[in-house]
C-alpha cells in the first residue's frame, strides 16, 4: 500500500524535473540542430567538395588520354572521347581514324601515371576549372624496351550534365614564353 | 523549500474531505489497484494507454494516504480528476524529452561527420586569400633555392638558411651539389622562376604546392676549355650564351613557422 501511496506522491517533482529535462533537451536539439544545419549549408564546404570532384575527374581524365594499347585501340580512343567535351572533343573524334592508323602501325603500348595533381582555378557555377598534373608516360615498343618521360600537363575541365570532362589539355611551355 | 509544499498539502487534504463523502467509484478494486499500480508502467499496455486505466483507481485509493497522514507523502493523493491530467503532461514531456533528446545525437553525429569530411579539412581554393599567400611564399622560395649567381655565392646560401627547414636542407643540398660545382666553374648565372603552381591542399599550418618551374642557365665566362674546341665547342657556347632552358616539375610542402612559410620537403617525383 506505500508503493501505492508513493507513486503519486512524487508527481509534482517528478512533473518539474520531467519539464527541465525537455527543456535540457529541447536547448541541445536547438543547438546541435543549428550546427548540422550550418555545417550542411557551408559554401565553403560545397565548394571544397567540387574543387576534389573535378580534381578526381581531372586526373582520371588526364591519364587516360595518356593512354593506349595499340592491340585495343578502338577501346582506348571510345575512352579518350568519354573524357572529354566541347573543342577537345571534337579535335579527338576528327583525328581519331588517322591517329588509330598510327598507333596499329607502331604497336606502341603507352600507359601513364599520376605523380600530382591540384585544381589552379574553380569557377563552381560557371562549371569550368582549370588543372595541374604532373604525369609519368611509359611508352612500350613492340620490342619491349620502355621509355618514361614525365609531362608537365595543363588541363582545363568544363562541367556538362554534372560531369567533369577535359575540354583543353595541353602541356607547359618551357622557356620563351616563361619570361614573357 | 517546504512551505509551499505544505501548502498545498493542505489545500489538497481539504479538498480530499470534500470529495470523501462521495467516491466515485466502489472500493471493491482497491486492493487490486494497489497491486496492478507496480505492474502498470511495465504492462504491455503502452505508454499511451497506460494512464486511461489508473484514473478510476485514483479515488479508490485515496482514503489510503488519508489515513497515513503523511503529509510529504500524500501530496500525489490529490481528487480524480486531477490524476488524468497530471499523468498526461509527464508523459508528453518523457517523450518529448526522448525525442528532442534522439534528434540532438543523430543532429550531432551528422555534424560531425560533415566536418569530418576530408574535402573540408584542405582548404586550398575555399580560402583564396591563404591559398595565394601559401603560392606567392612557394614561388618566391622556389627562385631563390634554385638559382645560382656565380658573382654573388653568399645569396644562394642566405636563401637555404631563409627558406629551407628540416629534411629539405639535405635535400636541397643533395639536389645542387653537382650543379653548384659546375657553375663555379663556368662561371653561370641559373635563374629558375616558377611558370605553373597549384596548391594540392592546405591543412592548417602545412600546405603542398605543385609546381612547374623554367631553369635558365646563362654561362658568362667562355668555359675553361682549350681553344682548340673547334666549331662544336663554339655552338655550345653560343647555345649557353643565349641561355638553355628546361623545365622542371616538383612537389613541395611547406610549413608556417613564425607567421612565414618554409620549405620542408621538396618532392622531385623520384627523379
Amino acid at each position: 500500500m506505500t508503493r501505492a501511496v508513493r507513486t503519486p506522491a512524487g508527481s509534482r517533482p517528478v512533473l518539474t524535473v520531467a519539464l527541465v529535462l525537455t527543456l535540457v533537451a529541447g536547448g541541445f536539439a536547438a543547438w546541435t540542430g543549428q550546427g548540422w544545419y550550418a555545417a550542411a549549408h557551408d559554401d565553403s564546404a560545397g565548394y571544397a567538395a567540387e574543387r576534389d570532384r573535378a580534381l578526381a575527374a581531372g586526373e582520371q581524365a588526364v591519364q587516360n588520354l595518356n593512354t593506349l594499347d595499340h592491340r585495343r585501340v578502338d577501346q582506348g580512343l571510345d575512352l579518350w572521347e568519354a573524357s572529354t567535351t566541347g573543342e577537345l572533343h571534337e579535335q579527338l573524334a576528327d583525328g581519331r581514324e588517322e591517329f588509330a592508323g598510327q598507333v596499329r602501325t607502331a604497336k606502341t603500348v603507352t600507359t601513364a601515371r599520376v605523380l600530382a595533381g591540384a585544381i589552379t582555378e574553380l569557377d563552381d557555377r560557371a562549371g569550368r576549372a582549370r588543372l595541374l598534373v604532373a604525369l609519368r608516360v611509359t611508352v612500350t615498343t613492340p620490342d619491349s624496351k620502355s621509355t618514361d618521360k614525365d609531362s608537365r600537363m595543363l588541363g582545363e575541365l568544363t562541367r556538362t550534365d554534372g560531369q567533369w570532362k577535359l575540354s583543353g589539355l595541353g602541356q607547359a611551355p618551357v622557356g620563351g614564353t616563361a619570361t614573357g | 523549500m517546504p512551505t509551499p509544499r505544505h501548502h498545498l498539502n493542505q489545500q489538497r487534504r481539504r479538498r480530499a474531505r470534500a470529495d470523501a463523502p462521495a467516491p466515485a467509484t466502489p472500493s471493491a478494486p482497491a486492493p487490486a489497484a494497489a497491486g496492478e499500480r507496480d505492474a502498470g508502467p511495465g504492462a504491455p499496455v503502452g505508454v499511451l494507454t497506460g494512464p486511461a486505466p489508473r484514473t478510476r483507481r485514483r479515488p479508490a485509493a485515496k482514503p489510503v494516504p488519508e489515513g497515513a497522514g503523511a503529509p510529504e507523502r500524500e501530496e500525489g493523493g490529490g481528487p480524480a480528476a486531477k490524476g488524468p491530467r497530471r499523468r498526461v503532461p509527464l508523459l508528453v514531456l518523457c517523450v518529448l524529452t526522448l525525442l528532442l533528446g534522439g534528434f540532438a545525437g543523430w543532429a550531432q553525429s551528422r555534424a560531425g561527420a560533415l566536418r569530418d569530411d576530408p574535402a573540408r579539412g584542405n582548404t586550398a581554393l575555399t580560402d583564396p586569400a591563404r591559398t595565394s599567400e601559401v603560392k606567392g611564399r612557394t614561388a618566391e622560395a622556389v627562385a631563390a633555392l634554385f638559382s645560382y649567381d656565380h658573382t654573388d655565392p653568399g645569396a644562394f646560401e642566405q636563401a637555404g638558411k631563409a627558406f629551407l627547414t628540416g629534411r629539405a636542407v639535405e635535400q636541397h643540398r643533395t639536389l645542387f651539389a653537382g650543379v653548384l660545382a659546375q657553375a663555379a666553374r663556368q662561371k653561370s648565372v641559373i635563374t629558375t622562376t616558377v611558370t605553373e603552381s597549384a596548391v594540392e591542399r592546405i591543412d592548417g599550418d602545412r600546405a603542398r604546392v605543385l609546381v612547374y618551374a623554367d631553369q635558365s642557365s646563362v654561362s658568362t665566362a667562355g668555359a675553361p676549355k682549350p681553344a682548340a674546341g673547334g666549331a662544336k665547342a663554339k655552338a655550345q657556347e653560343q647555345a649557353q650564351d643565349q641561355g638553355v632552358y628546361a623545365g622542371a616539375m616538383f612537389a613541395v610542402d611547406v610549413v608556417r613557422r613564425n607567421g612565414t612559410w618554409l620549405v620542408e620537403n621538396i618532392d622531385t617525383f623520384g627523379r
